[in-house]
């Protein structure tokens, strides 16, 4: 799966978790930057993002994501 | 659709719960007060539970106490559970902290005895300063065992001790006046003990399960609350053909229908045999078919493989009427709320009759397969109780008698067919010693259908029993539903040349029935057999009575008078009286003695 599809179809996962309609997916996003992102809505997304990629991630993954785009290239390596 | 599993997906839950106002913004309606104590997190779960309560129409206003502090919250008088007020807490302990606990114990053997026992103590802790309700969880077994199938073999091994934890809080619970249980394990079984949990989130984030199950939980939760709060199941209402046996007993007839030990057959009789546990517990069941009533009753009457029996069921309605229309009607009979009904029909056509005309029906979607009925009845969790006693039992039999006579009226369009198809009895007897309480309290009782309100106390009716020149009478009624007993008291005095009605009352209980009209034409003839000219009455108002206002107009009397108090006398010759047609048998008539009076 090409990056780019990975983060269109990112954009409404992370648009419905966060509560933002106006949210653009960028690769070095982070927490910080969206306001509605804390523990719960954390688990929340990634929970969303399994779901439509078919993909689990491991204690680890989740760890050490540092922004929107590890989390891209986790996918994009799980995902196949 | 107020459940369907569908309907519980967490994303869509959430996604929903920014929807749910606030619960002050729903005032005045009063939330209810719920606080959740628990040794993992609940904040998904507090989301949940608030959002599926306000698809239920509940506001409810959640108190989530600190992690892992049940027993700090419990035991501490000054807590913040207790200033919050809760009037249902739920207490939310989790298999995997239980666990760990046990993994640590330096001594096994007096594990589950204190791990029950320090639960014991925090119900009773919590019921000495609050009245509020606790909704204790069970303990979801471990999916690992270190002994394999030898694990129960052994007393302290993890599977042996949550097992005999889990047992023991049930007993405990039963003689808890406050504790009503949430069987957590049952839930996760169901699901299976294995797709349970989330390693990965009970790690990272002590979440209970996995969150694409915790809708179910959240469910599981209010289901029981709800209850506890009287909002639960009353009656189930079936359908007939191809929901209860295979097949259509008026195409197929009663050796046709598939209902019996193989195949469909067989499902169907498991099917009814959960129906008949559901009755046993005092849900009341109820039939709306579209068929003709005697090819209907049929299979309950004759066939060898019916679990159910007519006396299981407290409305009968079979006629070719709407479906939507039938369950008003049945719950008009049994006067209960459409809230707490159930309809189970295999065909979608008339699912969605009733969907769209009684909306708050709960209507489970039926695959077409009945081996799946039982199933999909169980996933909803549609029979939760807060309670459960003798009462129960007796419950479907109670709403039996009065419902069968109202939907027999239905099914006939000209009411002296209803009337006859009742198979009434009538009693007319003087007076007598073992009646004498009943009557007065009869007397003192009947407010409506009470021409003259005479209020005759029992020493004045025992005075007019012993008067040979008196009638004084009552009427019994029965019908083959039931025996109503004494229903009517009718005082006939001789004046001069005419027969005076002294007092004429009646139970609102059997109204419509004519039994008004046999009292009447039996009233004439022994006007006729003592020589009197006329019969002669008066209509004293009440503020009650309207109702028979005109009752002797109605029998051709003619207004002879004025009485003060805008009562009035009415009078009619014997000779122009025209008897009245009765839809009743006498079993008694003391009248039809040749010298009534005398003889007595």
């Amino acid at each position: 799966m090409e990056t780019a599809e990975i983060k269109t179809r990112l954009t409404p996962i992370f648009r419905d978790v966060f509560s933002d309609n106006a949210l653009e997916v960028k690769d070095t996003m982070t927490a910080d930057d969206v306001v509605k992102w804390d523990s719960l809505s954390h688990i929340n997304m990634i929970y969303a993002v399994e779901r439509a990629f078919g993909v689990k991630f491991s204690i680890r993954d989740a760890r050490s994501m540092k922004n929107v785009g590890e989390l891209i290239q986790l996918i994009k390596k799980k995902a196949g | 659709m107020k459940y369907s599993v569908e309907t519980l997906e967490y994303s869509d839950l959430i996604k929903e719960s920014l929807t749910v106002p606030k619960y002050d913004k729903l005032l005045p309606v009063k939330p209810m007060k719920l606080a959740i104590l628990a040794d993992c997190a609940v904040q998904q779960l507090a989301t949940l539970l608030k959002t599926l309560a306000a698809r239920n129409g509940v506001a409810l206003d959640v108190y989530e106490g600190g992690y892992d502090s049940i027993d700090l919250e419990i035991l501490n008088p000054e807590s913040a559970l207790y200033s919050f007020g809760p009037q249902y807490l739920i207490v939310l302990m989790c298999g995997e902290k239980l666990k760990s606990r046990l993994y640590d114990a330096a001594d096994r053997r007096s594990f589950a005895a204190d791990t029950v026992g320090r639960i014991e103590n925090l119900w009773r802790a919590f019921g000495t300063r609050s009245s509020a309700t606790i909704v204790q969880s069970t303990f979801v077994l471990p999916s690992e065992r270190a002994f394999g199938n030898y694990e129960l073999k052994v007393a302290d091994s993890v599977g042996a001790i949550f097992t005999e934890i889990n047992y023991q809080l049930a007993q405990r619970a039963r003689s808890a006046k406050n504790v009503l249980l949430n069987d957590v394990d049952f839930l996760a079984a169901s699901i299976g003990r294995r797709q349970w949990l989330d390693g990965r989130l009970w790690s990272m984030a002590k979440i209970p399960c996995r969150l694409e199950h915790m809708p179910r939980l959240a469910q599981s939760l209010l289901d029981t609350v709800l209850a506890a709060a009287g909002v639960f199941t009353r009656c189930v209402v079936l359908d007939l053909d191809n929901t209860l046996w295979g097949g259509v007993i008026g195409d197929d007839g009663l050796e046709g229908i598939a209902l019996g030990e193989f195949d469909e057959g067989e499902a169907f009789v498991a099917f009814q045999k959960f129906l008949k546990e559901l009755k046993r517990r005092g849900i009341l069941l109820a039939v709306v078919s579209k068929n003709e009533h005697a090819n209907a009753i049929l299979p309950f009457k004759e066939h060898p493989c019916m679990v159910l029996k007519e006396e299981d069921i407290s409305a009968f309605v079979a006629n070719w009427d709407n479906k939507a229309d039938n369950i008003r009607l049945v719950q008009k009979t049994l006067n209960i709320g459409f809230d707490s009904f159930v309809f189970l029909d295999d065909n979608p056509f008339e699912r969605n009759i009733v969907r769209e005309h009684v909306p708050n029906v709960i209507i489970p979607e039926l695959a077409e397969d009945p081996s799946s009925y039982v199933e999909t009845l169980a996933d909803l969790n549609l029979f939760e109780t807060a309670a459960f006693s003798e009462a129960d039992l007796q419950r479907a039999a109670q709403y039996r008698e009065e419902a069968q006579r109202e939907i027999i009226k239905t099914q006939f369009t000209n009411v002296n067919d209803y009337l006859a198809s009742l198979g009434m009895q009538i009693k007319l007897e003087r007076f007598n010693a073992f009646n004498l309480p009943r009557i007065a309290q009869l007397i003192q009782r009947s407010n409506q259908f009470n021409l003259m309100t005479r209020r005759y106390g029992e020493a004045a009716c025992e005075a007019m029993m012993k008067d040979k020149a008196c009638a004084p009478l009552t009427l019994k009624l029965s019908d083959k539903f039931g025996d109503y007993g004494l229903i009517s008291v009718v005082i006939l005095k001789p004046a001069g040349e005419a027969l005076e009605i002294d007092e004429y009352l009646m139970s609102c209980r059997v109204l419509q029935r004519g039994v008004e009209r046999f009292a009447m034409n039996n009233i004439f003839a022994y006007a006729q057999r003592l020589g009197a000219k006329r019969v002669v009455g008066h209509y004293l108002p009440t503020a009650k009575n309207d109702m028979v206002k005109n009752f002797f107009k109605s029998f051709g009397f003619e207004k002879v008078g004025e009485v003060d108090g805008g009562g009035s006398k009415w009078a009619l010759a014997v000779e122009d009286y025209r008897p009245r047609e009765v839809f009743m048998s006498e079993a008694v008539n003391e009248l039809h003695t040749p010298e009534p009076v005398d003889a007595l």
